[in-house]
């Protein structure tokens, strides 16, 4: 019971932490989606259930590798650089095409459009896009890596993360009033060129933490030659 | 600005005797504003102080005189835009021989205040009570540009002025109003003003972005004025990715683009403080508002004028200006029918309109004479002890 209420606490209390962490991805591209609260509430949770399944799926990596932090830093680097890249792509498609039930109603009138959407990219779903930024490790996840990693049993450490990424989702709910913001007819614009400058960000972001992981793994084997040739000396 | 037709009643000049009688509050004012930089010891300080007076003086003389605002308003924010930068780097130079700032000084807190920041510090202060901005709160011997009087200087002026901050106090847009002042004639006109929401997404990013961070994104990443002002030295790959994007920022968007397009293209497309300020402009009682019944030949000559497209031919049907608007008066100048006017919140339009100019032109010129007027002085200072 203390461990269901610790769980709780720790996910409450780091919540807004979170939310800032998923905030850049979340708010522009609910911005640009749907505006009713109906929709907006049920992508929201669709994200949330997204990021879920990030979270526990670190944690069974974590769990399966034995170790108190998820991997090792070198392996971080690869995951969050490819996750990071994978926002920026995702986020670019999203800039560039638009959910259909964003864009002006007269647009949806004409067949036209109607073909043409037919054809179009589909934008990322909300699911994947909650996986990603499930993967992007923040400050508060470490945390309860931490704490779950001393559950002693793969069940507990899941209840523990499932519990604890309950306390945080408390903190989502405000994103809902992003609905209320897409009466300003200017909203989806502003949110997709959002959504442009931040692939931006985070294509450089995953660049660099590939380059990182890159650059490590060429000095590990560089120390590798190093060590074999002085063995061989020897 | 392109010619004007010939001037109205309204549009005569002042006699000479009023124009002065109207200056004389401004001028006693803002002579008691100056005194103690008048009384400072050292001729250059006096001097400068004194040529700064006369100099805002002057124009708002020549604005009651003329009946024009934009023409002499222009003439002060060039000279606060270019003069700026000269005594920022002269100070920056003096205490520390560059006008990069090495990593420990930024984590001493001695980096300066601008107010560009103050909309990425409001989520992670409200958050966590801590301002993301390696800066001191009071002013320090190292560091007089402190974030409590920023703060407090913004405030006051956005209460009072809005949006008009971005024509009356900001000593960066004068660089971009400078150089959209060269040429004769744009080079390109047509822009889509779908990039007049551009800004709003930059604040926006900057915002979720630096709750995620705990960094100031906008001075780390996007600031144009980096590099005119000061920047983080260059050590890494990274310092030097951001020193390149100052560099590209500014001769992009302060030089290049203002030029052919005559446009205030950074303020206009780019600015997110600008945006942030916009939701402020309903604080102020003075705005630009267009009188339906003398408009309607469709001239269009305020909307191809506005240095920020803030007039489109939506909002001129809607009998006023859009948000981004900065009561820079160019509009109003140029409006061959004086259908755009000075307005009061409250009031009937193009009731008095002369009278709400007043009353706008009276409060802005004290804040540009009391913020901008002190840079200016504080910069020719420098100038002037150089030549003697």
């Amino acid at each position: 019971m203390n461990g269901v209420a610790e769980a709780l606490a720790l996910g409450f209390g780091s919540g807004p932490v979170c939310v800032a962490s998923c905030g850049p991805v979340l708010l522009p591209w609910l911005g640009a989606e749907p505006r009713k609260l109906g929709p907006t509430g049920r992508l929201l949770a669709i994200f949330l259930g997204g990021r879920l399944a990030g979270y526990l799926g670190f944690a069974v990596v974590a769990w399966a590798a034995g170790l108190t932090l998820p991997l090792d830093l070198r392996s971080r680097s690869l995951v969050f650089g490819l996750a990071n890249l994978g926002l920026a792509l995702l986020l670019g498609f999203s800039a560039c095409f638009p959910h259909r039930a964003s864009v002006a109603p007269e647009e949806h009138a004409t067949r036209l459009y109607q073909i043409d959407a037919a054809t179009r990219f589909r934008p990322p779903s909300a699911l994947t896009l909650g996986f990603l930024t499930g993967l992007n490790l923040c400050p508060p996840f470490v945390a309860a890596g931490v704490r779950a990693a001393a559950t002693h049993s793969l069940l507990g450490a899941l209840a523990f993360f499932a519990l604890f990424f309950a306390g945080t989702s408390v903190w989502f709910l405000p994103a809902l009033g992003v609905s209320w913001l897409r009466r300003f007819s200017a909203v989806p614009t502003v949110a997709r060129m959002t959504m442009a400058a931040l692939a931006i960000y985070y294509a450089y972001l995953g660049i660099v933490s590939v380059a990182a992981w890159r650059m490590a793994a060429a000095r590990a084997g560089n120390l590798f030659i190093f060590i074999s040739g002085m063995v061989s000396h020897a | 600005m392109p010619d004007k037709a010939p001037p109205s009643a309204p549009d005569l000049p002042r006699s000479i005797g009023r124009s002065l009688l109207l200056s004389v509050p401004m001028a006693l004012f803002t002579l008691l504003l100056f005194t103690p930089v008048i009384r400072q010891p050292g001729r250059p300080a006096k001097l400068a102080a004194l040529v700064t007076w006369v100099f805002m003086i002057a124009l708002f003389f020549l604005m009651m005189r003329t009946r024009e605002t934009y023409r002499w308003r222009r003439v002060f924010f060039i000279a606060l835009g270019f003069l700026f930068p000269v005594g920022f780097i002269w100070d920056l130079i003096a205490l520390r021989s560059s006008m990069s700032i090495p990593m420990e000084r930024m984590l001493s807190g001695d980096t300066p205040f601008c107010f560009m920041v103050i909309p990425m510090t409001l989520i992670p202060a409200a958050l966590t009570k801590t301002i993301i901005f390696p800066g001191s709160i009071l002013p320090t011997p190292s560091n007089p540009h402190s974030i409590a009087m920023m703060v407090a200087l913004w405030l006051l002026a956005t209460v009072i002025l809005g949006k008009a901050w971005c024509s009356y106090g900001c000593f960066f847009g004068g660089l971009d109003e400078g150089f959209s002042s060269i040429a004769k004639k744009a080079r390109i006109r047509k822009i889509n003003p779908r990039w007049r929401l551009a800004p709003w997404a930059i604040l926006v990013g900057i915002v979720l972005l630096s709750a995620a961070t705990f960094e100031p994104t906008y001075c780390m990443w996007l600031c144009p004025f980096k590099a005119v002002t000061e920047f983080p030295q260059v050590r890494s790959t990274q310092t030097a990715i951001q020193f390149g994007i100052f560099i590209a920022l500014f001769l992009g968007l302060v030089v290049v683009l203002p030029f052919l397009t005559k446009r205030r293209t950074q303020c206009a497309f780019f600015c997110p403080f600008g945006a942030f300020q916009s939701i402020f402009s309903r604080t102020s009682i003075f705005e630009v508002r267009i009188d339906k019944d003398k408009c309607g030949a469709g001239c269009l000559l305020c909307q191809n004028n506005c240095p920020t497209m803030a007039i489109d031919q939506e909002s001129i049907r809607a009998g006023k200006t859009l948000s981004s608007c900065m009561r820079c008066g160019a509009c109003i100048d140029v409006c061959r029918k004086d259908a755009a006017v000075w307005h009061i919140k409250g009031t009937p339009v193009g009731l008095k309109p002369e009278r709400a100019r007043l009353l706008f032109l009276y409060a802005g010129w004290v804040f540009a004479a009391m913020f901008g007027g002190s840079i200016i002085a504080h910069s020719l200072e420098r100038l002037i002890g150089l030549a003697m």
